[in-house]
C-alpha cells in the first residue's frame, strides 16, 4: 500500500506540487515572522550587552514614566558606591528627545533615539565611551558629541552647535568642544543621536537640581560575582529603585525595543493565518481531483483486498509527504523573508550584528502548521477515496453529485444567527460589546456563506455569465463554470475569503475618512492645525510651548489660536482611571472651533477647577451638571465642578478642563495647536509661517484641515495596504487553485473539447471558453466577497456610528473596482496553461479518448 | 490479385470527398506501421457509401484522413472543391465548421447542452441561423419532437445518438462522416438510426460515409468498399446483407498472409506490420 501510494505521488507531482505550494506560502510567513522577530530580539540583545558590557549591576528607577520619577542624591550614590566589591560607578544623568539641528540648514537630526547626558569631566570608568578629539564638556555652554552625532548634524570641533532641551521646551546653542566615540572603535550603538552635558548643567537642566541622578551602573571587583554585586546592592537601596544585574538589564530593554516590531511580526503571522485558511481549499480541492482521478485505480486496489482504511490512509500519508516537503520548503522560505525584513529593518536602524535565529520552536511551529492545514484538507478526499466501491474497477459507476440540500441547510444554520447577531451588533446600541457581538455574527455569517456558496454559484455565474458569455464559445464557458456548482465554489473559496476581508477593511477605513472628511469640512472653524508627535503617552513633557502661539496670533489673517494641552498620565475622574485622558484648553474658544452641543448645564471658559464632558462619559460616571467630584492630575487631587456636558461627536469627544488645570499637568507643553482665520485668507502661506515658528520644537506638525485628515487615517491607510498585499497571497493561491481546477477539468471533457472541435469550433474559440469558465470563477468569488466584506465592514462601521466614531457608511466603489479588475487578471492569468492544453490537444485523440 | 483500385476517378467535380494515392505511416524506423498505402478513392454526392474491413485495415484511419481530422503522410485530399493538403488548423476548422458532419461510436453530445442546443452547436459556433423549415425536417427525420429540452443524460443510447444525427444533418454538410454509428447501440435502435441515414440520402441527398464492420449496417449503403492491410481490395454497389458476408469472407481468404499486397520497396509487409495497433483508436 505504502509503495503504491508513493508512486502515485511521483506520477501526480505536478498537480501536487500546488499544494505544496500553498503550504509553503503559508509556513512560510509564519516562519518568517518568528525567524524575524527572534532575530531582532538577538540583535537587540548583543546592542544592550554591549552597552552593559563592563557593567555588573544597574540601579534604575522603578517607574521611570511616572510624574515625579525617583531620583537618586548625591548622598545615596556615594552609600552605593561604598558597597563591598564595587570597582567602579557611572552615574546617570540622562534625558531623550535631544536633538540637535544641523548646522547648514537649521532642520532637526532625524534619528530614532537622541539623547542627552551629564558627564563630570573625566573619562567613563566603564570604558564604553572614549573621547576621540578635545575634552569633555566643563561649562554650561559645552557639549562633547559623539561621531555619529557630528557627522549627522554636520559639525566640527569648535563649532556651535543648536540642541533641543526637552525640559526646557526650547533650544539652545553649545560650543563643541569634543568628538567621543564608543570602544571598539564605532561611531554610534545603533545610529543614535547623543549630547554630553556639563553634569550640573544637565542636572538642572533633566533633573530640576544639582546632585540628583536617574541612576547608576556599578562595576564589580574581580571575584565578586554580579548577583552577589547585586545582592549587597538591593539591601541599600532606596525606595522607588530597583537592581538589575548587566544581563537582566540587557534583556529587559531589548523586550520594550522589541515591542517596537511587534507590528510586523503580527503582520506576518496575518498572512501565515489567511495563507494557511486559503490553502487548506486548495489542498483540498487538489486532493479532491486526484482521488476523482484515480477512481479506477482506487477501486482496482478495494477489489483487490485492501481494506477502505488503508485506501484512506493511502491518501493521508499522500498529504502527510507533501505536507513535509511543503513544510521544509516552507521554512527555508520563511528564513529567506525573515533575512530580507532584517535587511530592511537594519538599513533603518543601525544594530549590531547577529546571526539569524532559528530557535526550535520556529522549526516545529512550521511543521506543525504544514502537517494540521494539509491533514485537514485531506480528511474529506481521503474518506471519500475509501468510499469507492471495488466494482468501480470494472465500469463506470456514476457517482451523481450530492444534492446540495444538506450542505445549503448547514450553511443557513450558521449564516442566519449570524446575520442576527452582525444587526445586533450594528443597530442595537450595546457600547464596546457590539464589537464582539459583531465579530461573532461576522464569523457565522462567513462560515456560512462558505457553505452556502455551491448553492449560490449556478446563479450568480449564470448572471454573470450573461454579460461576459456572448458567442457560443463564451456561453460553453459559462455552462462549464455553472456545469459543479462545488467545484466552482471550493475553487473560489480562497478569493472569497482574500476578498471578504480587503472588502470589509476597506469600508470601514473609507468610511472613517469620509466621516472625518465631513466633520472637519463642514462643522469646525479650524483651517490650520498644529500637532506634536510623541513618543510616551502624552503629558504635557512632549509638544510645543503654548506662547509660541503669539508668534502665531501676529501672523495676518489668523483670527484666532488655540491651544489644547493633553494628559493621558494617571488621571482619574470620580474615582475612575481616564485612560483617555484629560484636555486643558479654553473651552470657550473651543466651542467657537468646534460643535458643542450642551445636553447639561453649559459649555463656556472654564474657571479653575471645573470641567465640562461628553455624554457618554458622564453616562459612565454618573456624572450631570452642578456636580463636585474629585479629579487627580499630575498626581494632585481636587474637587472639580461639572459646568456642562455635551454630546461626543467623532472629532470632539473626553473630559476638558480649563487653562488653569495645566499647572498640574506632569509638563507646560502644548499637545495640540488649533487656529482659525479670517474669511477669504488663503491657509497654505500661513502655514508655512507657522511652520518656521514651529522649527525649534522637534516632532511638531503643522498641516491644513486636509493634512489632518491624512494624518488622523494614515495608520489605517497602512492597515489597508496590509490587507491588500494579504489579497494579493490569497489572488495567487486562488489562482493557482483555478489553475488546478481547469486542467483537472480539461482533462476530464478531453472528448467534449474534441467534439467541439470537431463541429468547427476554433483554436481561439477554445481559448476563450476556458478563459471565459476561469474569470467567471474569480468574479464569482469576487462578487460573493464583496458582497460579504461590504455588508459586513457596513455593519462594523454602523456600530462605530452608534458609539460616534463615524458618521457615514461610505463604499469605496473605486478601490472595490480594482479589485474586480485584479480578480479578472488573476482568472485571465489562471487560464493561459490550461487554455493552451485545450487548444492543443489533437481533435482526432481527443475524440477517441478513452 | 489484380489491383485492388476501383472508380479511378473520372472528373474530381462530382465527387463530395476524394482521395489520391493517400499514404498514412504511423511512426518511423522499427515502430514503423503503415495504415494506408496509396488508397485512392471518390465518395459519390447524395449517396450513402460504406467503408468496412477487418480490424486494422486502416478504414477509420481512412475516414479520419478524409475528414480533415487526421493528416496524411502523402497523397492528395479534398472535400468538395476544396484541397485539404496545406490546409493549417484554421483552414480546417473552418472546412469542418462549413463542409463536414460527424456522427460518432460515443454519441459525444455536451452534457451541459439540451438536446436542441447540441443539435444547433455546430450553427451557433459558426454564427448561423437555422433554416427553420429544414431544423422541422431534421427534427421529424429523427423523432426528437418531444425531447429537445432534455440534457443528454437524460435520454437514453438511441435517442442520443439520434441527436449526434440531427446535429450532423441540421448544418447541410457537404459530408457527413459517421464512425461505427451503431457500435453502441442495440440492434432495433441501430436500425432505426440506419434508417435515418437512409431517409436522409435518398429523400434529401445528403452525402454520407460511414465507416463499420456490421454487414446488415453496410447493407444500407448504396456502395461498400471493403479495405484490407491499408488498401481498398474490392467493391460492392446496391449491396445486401448477405453480399457483404460473402465478400468479407473471401477479403479473409485473400488478405491471408500469404497472398497479402506487396508494399512499397523497403517497407516492410503486413505479415509483421500488426496493423491493429495503427488504427487501434477506431476500435
Amino acid at each position: 500500500m505504502i509503495k503504491a501510494s508513493l508512486r502515485g505521488l511521483l506520477q501526480r507531482k505536478l498537480r501536487l506540487s500546488l499544494a505544496v505550494f500553498a503550504i509553503v506560502l503559508s509556513v512560510a510567513f509564519l516562519a518568517g515572522s518568528l525567524v524575524l522577530s527572534d532575530t531582532l530580539n538577538a540583535r537587540f540583545t548583543a546592542l544592550f550587552s554591549t552597552i552593559n558590557q563592563n557593567v555588573s549591576v544597574v540601579v534604575a528607577a522603578k517607574d521611570p514614566q511616572a510624574v515625579e520619577p525617583a531620583r537618586l542624591t548625591d548622598a545615596q550614590l556615594r552609600a552605593l558606591s561604598e558597597v563591598d566589591g564595587v570597582k567602579a560607578v557611572s552615574p546617570d544623568v540622562s534625558a531623550q528627545g535631544v536633538i540637535p539641528f544641523r548646522a547648514t540648514d537649521g532642520e532637526p537630526v532625524s534619528a530614532d533615539a537622541a539623547l542627552g547626558f551629564g558627564v563630570d569631566g573625566n573619562d567613563d570608568p566603564l570604558g564604553l565611551v572614549e573621547l576621540r578629539e578635545g575634552r569633555w564638556p566643563t561649562a554650561e555652554g559645552e557639549v562633547t558629541i559623539t561621531a555619529h552625532t557630528a557627522e549627522l548634524a554636520k559639525v566640527k570641533r569648535g563649532e556651535q552647535l543648536k540642541v533641543y532641551l526637552p525640559v526646557l521646551n526650547e533650544p539652545r546653542s553649545f560650543t563643541v568642544v569634543g568628538v567621543a566615540g564608543y570602544s571598539g572603535g564605532r561611531d554610534s550603538l545603533a545610529g543614535e543621536v547623543v549630547v554630553m552635558f556639563q553634569q550640573a548643567f544637565a542636572q538642572q537642566t533633566f533633573y530640576g537640581g544639582t546632585g540628583l541622578y536617574g541612576g547608576a551602573s556599578f562595576a564589580a571587583e574581580d571575584g565578586v560575582s554580579d548577583d552577589t554585586l547585586k545582592q549587597r546592592i538591593v539591601e541599600k537601596l532606596p525606595a522607588g529603585f530597583k537592581a538589575l544585574t548587566g544581563q537582566e538589564s540587557s534583556e529587559e530593554q531589548s523586550a520594550q525595543v522589541g515591542v517596537l516590531f511587534d507590528v510586523f511580526k503580527y503582520i506576518l503571522i496575518g498572512f501565515a493565518v489567511v495563507a494557511g485558511v486559503v490553502g487548506i481549499f486548495l489542498i483540498f480541492n487538489t486532493f479532491n481531483i486526484i482521488v476523482a482521478q484515480r477512481t479506477r485505480e482506487l477501486a482496482l486496489l478495494r477489489a483487490l483486498g485492501a481494506g477502505w482504511g488503508q485506501v484512506a490512509g493511502s491518501v493521508l500519508l499522500e498529504a502527510l509527504i507533501v505536507s513535509l516537503v511543503g513544510a521544509t520548503v516552507g521554512l527555508a522560505a520563511g528564513i529567506g523573508v525573515a533575512a530580507a525584513g532584517e535587511a530592511a529593518i537594519t538599513s533603518q536602524v543601525e544594530l549590531p550584528a547577529a546571526g539569524l535565529v532559528i530557535a526550535p520552536l520556529t522549526v516545529i511551529l512550521a511543521y506543525l502548521l504544514g502537517v494540521v492545514v494539509t491533514l485537514i484538507a485531506a480528511f474529506v478526499p481521503a474518506v471519500r477515496a475509501s468510499s469507492v466501491p471495488p466494482v468501480a474497477a470494472m465500469r463506470d459507476v456514476v457517482r451523481p453529485d450530492k444534492s446540495l440540500t444538506a450542505l445549503s441547510i448547514v450553511g443557513a444554520v450558521f449564516a442566519l444567527p449570524g446575520i442576527g447577531l452582525v444587526l445586533l451588533g450594528a443597530f442595537a446600541d450595546l457600547g464596546g460589546t457590539a464589537f464582539l457581538v459583531l465579530l461573532g455574527g461576522a464569523v457565522l455569517v462567513f462560515i456560512g456563506a462558505l457553505l452556502l456558496s455551491p448553492l449560490l454559484a449556478r446563479p450568480i455565474v449564470r448572471g454573470l455569465g450573461a454579460l461576459i458569455g456572448r458567442g457560443s464559445a463564451g456561453n460553453l464557458g459559462v455552462r462549464n463554470a455553472a456545469r459543479n456548482p462545488r467545484r466552482t465554489a471550493v475553487t473560489a473559496a480562497a478569493i472569497i475569503i482574500g476578498v471578504t476581508v480587503i472588502g470589509m477593511t476597506a469600508t470601514v477605513v473609507q468610511s472613517f475618512k469620509t466621516s472625518l472628511e465631513d466633520i472637519m469640512g463642514d462643522n469646525i472653524g479650524v483651517e490650520v492645525m498644529i500637532q506634536a508627535n510623541v513618543t510616551a503617552a502624552p503629558d504635557g513633557r512632549q509638544g510645543f510651548n503654548p506662547k509660541a502661539l503669539d508668534q502665531v496670533r501676529a501672523i495676518p489673517g489668523v483670527k484666532e489660536a488655540a491651544a489644547w494641552h493633553f494628559d493621558a498620565l494617571g488621571v482619574s475622574v470620580a474615582g475612575q482611571p481616564q485612560a483617555f485622558g484629560i484636555f486643558a484648553t479654553d473651552v470657550g474658544q473651543a466651542s467657537r472651533m468646534f460643535p458643542f452641543d450642551a445636553t447639561d448645564g453649559q459649555i463656556r471658559t472654564l474657571a479653575a477647577q471645573e470641567l465640562v464632558l461628553d455624554d457618554n462619559i458622564a453616562e459612565t460616571l454618573k456624572l450631570k451638571a452642578g456636580d463636585r467630584t474629585p479629579v487627580v492630575i499630575g498626581g494632585v487631587t481636587r474637587d472639580y465642578t461639572v459646568v456642562g456636558v455635551y454630546q461626543a461627536t467623532p472629532i470632539i469627544q473626553g473630559i476638558l478642563v480649563g487653562e488653569a488645570a495645566v499647572a498640574d499637568f506632569p509638563g507646560p507643553l502644548a499637545f495640540q495647536g488649533f487656529v482659525s482665520l479670517n474669511d477669504g485668507v488663503d491657509a497654505a502661506p500661513v502655514v508655512e509661517k507657522i511652520e518656521t515658528i514651529m522649527k525649534d520644537y522637534p516632532g511638531v506638525q503643522v498641516g491644513d484641515r486636509q493634512s489632518y485628515v491624512d494624518q488622523a487615517t494614515a495608520s489605517y491607510d497602512f492597515l489597508l495596504i496590509a490587507v491588500q498585499i494579504l489579497l494579493l497571497v490569497a489572488l495567487v493561491i486562488a489562482l493557482l487553485g483555478i489553475l488546478n481546477t481547469l486542467v483537472l477539468s480539461i482533462v476530464e471533457r478531453t472528448r467534449e473539447l474534441g467534439l467541439v472541435r470537431a463541429v468547427g469550433l476554433s483554436r481561439s474559440g477554445l481559448v476563450w471558453m476556458v478563459t471565459v469558465e476561469s474569470v467567471l470563477i474569480t468574479v464569482f468569488g469576487v462578487f460573493l466577497g464583496l458582497a460579504l466584506g461590504v455588508g459586513l465592514g457596513a455593519a462594523f462601521t454602523k456600530a462605530l456610528m452608534t458609539l460616534e466614531f463615524a458618521t457615514v457608511i461610505a463604499i469605496p466603489w473605486l478601490e472595490l473596482g480594482q479589485y474586480l479588475l485584479a480578480a479578472v487578471v488573476a482568472g485571465v492569468l489562471a487560464a493561459v496553461i490550461p487554455a493552451r492544453m485545450a487548444a492543443r490537444l489533437n481533435v482526432l485523440d481527443a475524440i477517441s479518448y478513452e | 490479385m489484380t489491383s485492388p483500385v476501383i472508380d479511378t476517378p473520372a472528373a474530381g467535380a462530382g465527387a463530395a470527398a476524394r482521395a489520391a494515392d493517400l499514404w498514412k505511416v504511423y511512426g518511423s524506423g522499427e515502430a514503423q506501421v503503415i495504415a494506408l498505402r496509396g488508397v485512392s478513392v471518390e465518395l459519390e454526392r447524395g449517396r450513402f457509401t460504406a467503408i468496412m474491413g477487418p480490424s486494422g485495415s486502416g478504414k477509420s484511419t481512412l475516414m479520419h484522413c478524409m475528414a480533415g481530422l487526421d493528416s496524411a503522410t502523402r497523397g492528395q485530399l479534398a472535400i468538395g472543391d476544396t484541397a485539404l493538403n496545406g490546409l493549417g488548423d484554421a483552414g480546417l476548422t473552418r472546412l469542418r465548421r462549413e463542409k463536414v458532419g460527424f456522427i460518432f461510436q460515443q454519441f459525444n453530445l455536451l452534457p451541459t447542452l439540451t438536446a436542441e442546443e447540441n443539435i444547433l452547436l455546430p450553427l451557433a459556433i459558426a454564427g448561423r441561423k437555422p433554416d427553420p423549415q429544414w431544423f422541422k425536417t431534421v427534427i421529424e427525420t429523427v423523432g426528437l419532437g418531444d425531447r429537445l429540452h432534455h440534457r443528454p443524460n437524460q435520454l437514453s443510447g438511441g435517442q442520443q445518438q439520434r441527436v449526434a444525427c440531427a446535429r450532423a444533418l441540421v448544418s447541410q454538410p457537404e459530408v457527413i462522416f459517421a464512425d461505427e454509428p451503431t457500435g453502441n447501440l442495440d440492434s432495433r435502435s441501430g436500425a432505426e438510426i440506419l434508417s435515418f441515414l437512409r431517409r436522409s440520402v435518398t429523400e434529401h441527398g445528403q452525402t454520407i460515409v460511414m465507416v463499420t464492420h456490421d454487414a446488415n449496417a453496410a447493407s444500407y449503403a448504396d456502395r461498400v468498399i471493403f479495405l484490407a492491410d491499408g488498401q481498398i481490395v474490392d467493391e460492392l454497389r446496391e449491396p445486401t446483407a448477405d453480399a457483404v458476408l460473402d465478400r468479407i469472407k473471401r477479403l479473409d481468404v485473400v488478405s491471408s498472409p500469404t497472398g497479402g499486397p506487396d508494399g512499397p520497396p523497403g517497407q516492410r509487409t503486413a505479415e509483421d506490420s500488426p496493423a491493429a495497433t495503427a488504427t487501434g483508436a477506431s476500435e
